[in-house]
């Protein structure tokens, strides 16, 4: 994929979105019969689906806290999420590493004292992948534990920003992911405008560094404008429903 | 998927079934509603989304590439065949035991349920084995693979041919797994599409393949009519109900999983749990699955068909089609 081609000459960028717009985001909750609380989250094309279940019994009683819930996340990849067919194990190095980053993301953010010597199970399904997994894993996990009636001090709203060719761009898609672009991703707490994860894989020069993270900022406000509306439609829809 | 059930529930269970009245309202041949959906994900050649009212819910999709043969060492065929290859997963968010490795079990038993049924393998081997353990037999189909027409799949002898990936994801346990995820494993291969090829003969027995480009111009899965489904059945006391719901699933003595195919050809037997069935009633239970999977095959193509109808409709007409996938409700 050659370079002149992921930022047209009037600033378009290959999906025809602008530097700044994000891609067309659609969610539900309450998906699973099973899971105390489920999302589903559509970034454009990347599909995700969270199960939150907790907090309920630990399953391993030596890592019981006797004060708060500890949280588990796990994180699965269906083999034919991206355009090639290809089967990851269960241990896969990356799929573990971006587990552990929404469970370092969450654990500051879930009330967790208020349930002592429980656990919260967050399981992270990856339907499609179209770049920006991470991010909307982020999402879709705080929407199911909104769901599941989890206490949270705050929502957690996350972006990815980077540089594309001159100007900093939100919300990138697969193409601009695995070309030679440098991808944040940044997990935001809106009410406070703190940020509870950060994190780059390739170069950005620091001088474009302000610029990107400010842009990912607005994406986090963004995003938690369209999570909200979600969640305020469905306990309204289920106000209505048990209001009869 | 609860993983106890108490005494006081398991007799409102037994007796409930044996009136012909179960826990739902259903009577004992009763099937829920299912609700089917293809082609939800893009980037693959086909596939389908089938849900039992009651919270199954398995996505199937089915990615064809190409590949070298596979040829059996010891009879030597396969040469000019394609390949199918299956596989089960399912999602910790089904269930609370499938958390970490939970599901493995599941899975492997699933999957090897689909391989057999479905690319017939000549040199299987009927295995006797404990009660607790599931036994098997398969019948030879005529057509071969689950009626697929494997031939059709091989593009250069010898050497390549179109192998379809299977792979199914079960994101929501509400019981009959296994009926569930061959529904939609035969929607997803209804809705597969593979593209054309072009052999050309380079000489001295030499070939070379192009893959023709065009979305419009692609081919279905010959045979794909053939393929089968499976019906399972429980047998709960002296009675025996189809479409067990999780709670149903922990009162089975003996569950016996029967696939036909649409011109009632018994394609695979399966019996699984602990219990014992009597050879009476075991024949009037694959005669009673016989005739339900065909009853369900009809159904089920009968939906496909219109739904692709009336995709085809909206696309004459210039609107888009948007598959509702999980925003159906």
């Amino acid at each position: 994929m050659s370079r002149a081609e992921l930022l047209s000459p009037e600033g378009l960028r290959i999906d025809g979105r602008r530097p700044a717009e994000l891609r067309k985001i659609t969610s539900t909750t309450c998906v699973l019969s099973q899971a105390d609380g489920s999302a589903y989250l559509e970034h454009g094309n990347t599909k995700v689906l969270a199960a939150v279940y907790g907090p309920r019994e630990a399953r391993h009683r030596a890592l019981v806290l006797h004060d708060r819930a500890i949280l588990n996340v796990e994180l699965n990849v269906a083999p034919f999420s991206t355009g090639e067919r290809r089967r990851r194990s269960k241990n896969d190095k990356r799929l573990l590493e971006m587990a552990s980053f929404v469970k370092q993301t969450f654990e500051p953010v879930v009330i967790a004292t208020l349930y002592p010597r429980s656990q919260i199970d967050i399981y992270l399904q990856v339907i499609q992948h179209d770049g920006g997994t991470l991010q909307a894993c982020i999402n879709a996990t705080t929407m199911a534990l909104i769901d599941a009636g989890i206490a949270m001090t705050d929502y957690v709203c996350a972006c990815t920003a980077g540089w594309v060719e001159r100007e900093a761009a939100i919300d990138l898609n697969y193409m601009e992911e695995s070309s030679d672009t440098s991808e944040v991703t940044i997990a935001m707490l809106p009410k406070s405008s703190k940020i509870t994860l950060t994190q780059m894989e390739s170069r950005l020069h620091v001088d474009k560094l302000e610029e990107v993270f400010r842009l990912a900022g607005e994406g986090c406000k963004q995003m938690y404008e369209v999570m909200d509306k979600t969640i305020r439609d469905r306990a309204e829809d289920l106000a209505r429903k048990m209001a009869v | 998927m609860p993983s106890l059930i108490s005494p006081a529930e398991r007799d409102y269970i037994l007796k409930g079934i044996e009136c012909n009245i179960r826990a739902d309202g259903r009577q004992r041949p009763d099937y829920r509603e299912v609700i089917l959906e293809t082609g939800v994900i893009s980037q693959t050649s086909g596939s389908a989304r089938v849900r039992l009212a009651g919270g199954t819910d398995v996505l199937v999709s089915v990615k064809a590439d190409i590949g070298p043969v596979l040829v059996d060492p010891e009879t030597g065929e396969g040469a000019d065949k394609g390949q199918i290859i299956c596989n089960v997963e399912c999602a910790p968010s089904a269930s609370q035991q499938f958390e970490g490795r939970g599901a493995d079990e599941l899975n492997n038993e699933l999957t090897q349920m689909m391989t057999r049924f479905l690319s017939h393998n000549t040199t299987s081997l009927t295995s006797a084995s404990s009660t607790t353990a599931p036994s098997s037999t398969t019948s030879h189909n005529s057509n071969g693979a689950g009626g697929i027409n494997l031939s059709k799949l091989c593009i250069i002898p010898g050497e390549q041919c179109w192998i379809l990936y299977v792979d199914a994801l079960v994101l929501d346990y509400g019981g009959n797994l296994v009926d569930a995820v061959f529904m939609g494993t035969r929607a997803a291969i209804f809705d597969t599409r593979i593209p054309k090829t072009e052999v050309q003969d380079l000489g001295d027995g030499n070939f070379d393949f192009e893959v023709l480009d065009d979305a419009e111009d692609t081919e279905i899965v010959e045979g794909r009519e053939d393929m089968p489904i499976c019906v399972t059945l429980n047998k709960i006391g002296a009675r025996h109900i189809v479409d067990a719901s999780p709670l149903e699933e922990l009162c089975t003595e003996a569950k016996l999983v029967v696939a036909v195919n649409r011109s009632g050809e018994l394609c695979g037997l399966q019996k699984g749990q602990d219990g014992g069935i009597e050879p009476s009633l075991l024949l009037e239970m694959i005669q009673f699955g016989k005739t339900l999977g065909q009853t369900l095959i009809k159904q089920l193509d009968a939906k496909i068909k219109a739904e692709a109808d009336a995709d085809m409709v909206k696309r004459q007409n210039g609107q888009p089609v948007v598959k509702l996938g999980f925003f159906a409700q």
